[in-house]
């Protein structure tokens, strides 16, 4: 199937009443999430991923997707009018979105986030499928030891690119790589560290480990600084139009943050978090005058949310093409997609042609969904955050518990996902990431199965790994980044002693 | 001197969890050969991994000045304990009843005293979850103490 046609095909899967429905659900629910602060993506996400039990696999693709690329465009709400970014991406967003608030230019900066979050994703979507066709045809060569390395070096990347402490997220990756490992083996049928519990023996429930990680800790964390947030000023329609300095400010910042987000987005480890932080220094670097950036330049808006907005749709080019997510937030998908039976690769686009090229088209609308109902509807979000925190949390903690009973009906998930949760935080307090633990979790299975098959065919030669090309390349990349960041902490360390 | 207690007490306790992982594993689980990895190579390998990282990280952060982040004791507890207690009460008290107390409790350490504004949110709460789980999802779930 050609690019067009693939195209058209998705167009009749994705204008279905019941995708439609559930494209439109996910991006409110995005925005939702990504306009209140403290919860972000993942807890949402992880909210919603026991509804998509009860819905066919495309619709819950095309939901979860919704949610994610829904919440990059809510979450430049709070950035810029409170400085409090509603998610991780939307960081940056803060830096001169925030001073443009102050200058009185609240509406041109929401203005400029949503309309590059729109280019960003459009141009992501092109992105995605040159790509994922091109991407595909060359996976269908990889062997199991290819498959090992590349995931190695997307949880190396994921911890050492961008990381204040690479050894604590690396812990944190095998601390999920080891909770991957509870429950039944699938080679051997013995039951791996579950303590002799039945209840374990499927395995630790991706549901309540999302939820306990990042819906029911965030909620704790949030609590005390959501009640003392300031009240955003109301912003109408007509404040949000640019002039026309504004306008030509904002075209070379969010095509060049689409070409990083892109580029970024579809590599493994790296996502729209760290894209939308380099499309930012890439702004300043080359602006004439870099003193403006912070005090309220819209090439500080525009470019990050046009990075953001790209990585999160190209993102799903080795997740869908591979099946190996590149990020949590992907990882969190992949589940989706395993518990519906689908399993991502290579051989995706043909065999599921509905899932990809449906998902593909449904970006297209679910975006246009998000433009519309951003630009006219902003001051409906804005009042969102007016609502104080205090009334919303309850209702996520029932949800949370709720979402977790229904997956089996059973009352222990509830309370494993306040253990869960207890730990969960204790690991925000200390600063490790939760998000990297689950990326490991979802990645350690399928780890263990290409390393255990790529032993066998090679009969036990572990030079395998670096005879192949691929595999040699990927593993090469591994240590030169582990010893590219160990090399980094030693010198802060030095220097701090110093 | 305060050291960075984060570190130290993180590093060691994962370092602790992947020796543990990986003396069980190794004890408990076939570690087989490179050709046949049994069930227990796989965690082993983890547990030793685990246990080293845990060590570098706890290591120089013995020596290292860090700062305290401030815990939210208040609101891990209320939000724990609904959960828990959501837990314990649904089967027995049903939908309603325990998603109102759960409510209650949640509520608790909001900077914002009475308890009038905490009743209206419990019986919101309650009446939207009915309408959303059991009318609209049809989910099989007890809703009264008497519906069991």
């Amino acid at each position: 199937m050609s690019a067009a046609e693939g195209l058209i095909f998705g167009l009749g899967v994705a204008l279905q009443p019941t995708i439609m429905l559930y494209c439109l659900i996910g991006v409110v629910l995005g925005t939702l999430i990504g306009v209140l602060p403290g919860i972000g993506a993942m807890a949402a996400i992880s909210l919603l991923l026991p509804i998509t039990y009860y819905i066919p696999p495309e619709a819950a693709l095309v939901m979860l997707a919704g949610v994610y690329y829904g919440s990059q465009y809510g979450g430049a709400v709070a950035s810029i009018l409170l400085r409090l970014p509603g998610t991780p991406q939307s960081v940056v967003t803060a830096l001169d979105g925030y001073p443009m608030t102050q200058q009185g230019r609240a509406g041109v900066a929401l203005f400029a986030s949503m309309v590059s979050s729109f280019a960003g994703s459009i141009l992501g979507i092109v992105v995605l499928v040159l790509l994922a066709s091109w991407l595909s045809a060359v996976a269908t060569s990889f062997g199991a030891a290819d498959y090992a390395a590349m995931m190695v070096l997307g949880l190396v990347a994921a911890s050492t690119i961008g990381a204040a402490a690479p050894a604590k997220a690396l812990a944190m990756v095998v601390l999920g790589l080891i909770l991957g490992c509870v429950g039944t083996d699938v080679n051997s049928g013995v039951q791996r560290l579950n303590f002799g519990s039945t209840q374990l023996m499927d395995g630790i429930n991706l549901v309540a480990l999302a939820m306990g990680l990042f819906g029911v800790a965030e909620v704790i964390g949030g609590i005390r600084g959501a009640e003392r947030h300031g009240v955003p000023e109301r912003v109408s329609f007509a404040q949000m139009m640019p002039g026309r300095d504004d306008a030509r400010r904002m075209v070379g910042p969010t095509l060049r943050g689409t070409g990083v987000g892109s580029f970024f987005g579809a590599l493994p480890g790296t996502g729209s978090t760290i894209s939308s932080f380099l499309s930012y220094a890439l702004e300043r670097r080359i602006a004439r005058r870099p003193e403006r950036f912070g005090k309220g330049a819209i090439e500080g808006v525009a470019g990050p949310e046009a990075a953001n907005n790209a990585a999160a749709i190209t993102a799903f080019v080795p997740t869908l093409t591979l099946g190996i997510p590149g990020d949590p937030i992907m990882a969190l998908m992949l589940g989706a997609l395993v518990i519906h039976g689908v399993q991502p690769g290579p051989m995706m686009i043909e065999a599921r042609p509905e899932m990809f090229w449906g998902l593909v088209v449904s970006f297209g609308i679910g975006n246009l969904l998000l433009l519309i109902l951003n630009l006219p509807l902003i001051g409906i979000w804005v009042s969102i955050l007016r609502i104080p925190f205090r009334w919303l949390y309850p209702a996520i903690i029932v949800f949370v518990c709720l979402g977790v009973y229904s997956v089996r009906g059973s009352t222990f998930d509830i309370l494993a996902v306040a253990v869960i949760g207890a730990a969960g935080y204790a690991l925000i307090l200390a600063s490790f990431s939760p998000a990297l633990l689950l990326l490991g979790f979802v990645l350690g299975p399928l780890i263990e199965t290409n390393l255990r098959r790529a032993l066998l065919i090679s009969r036990g030669d572990p030079m395998v790994f670096l005879e192949r090309p691929i595999a040699a390349f990927f593993v090469c990349a591994s240590v030169a980044l582990l010893l590219l960041s160990a090399a980094q902490s030693f010198r802060r360390r030095g220097r701090r002693a110093a | 001197m305060q050291r960075d207690l984060h570190d130290l007490w993180g590093g060691a306790v994962l370092a602790l969890l992947g020796l543990a992982v990986a003396v069980h594993s190794a004890v408990s689980y076939d570690f087989g050969t490179l050709r046949q990895m049994g069930p227990g190579f796989f965690p082993t390998l983890l547990g030793a991994t685990l246990a080293v990282l845990g060590m570098i990280v706890a290591v120089p952060a013995w020596r290292r000045q860090g700062q305290a982040a401030p815990v939210a004791l208040p609101e891990a507890a209320a939000v724990l304990g609904s959960i828990v207690l959501f837990g314990l009460t649904l089967d027995w008290l049903g939908l309603v009843a325990a998603t109102a107390l759960t409510a209650m409790i949640a509520t608790l350490p909001s900077e914002r005293r009475g308890w009038r504004w905490r009743v209206v949110l419990a019986g919101a709460l309650a009446l939207l979850v009915w309408l959303v789980f059991s009318v609209g999802l049809q989910m099989t779930i007890p809703v009264w103490p008497w519906s069991r």
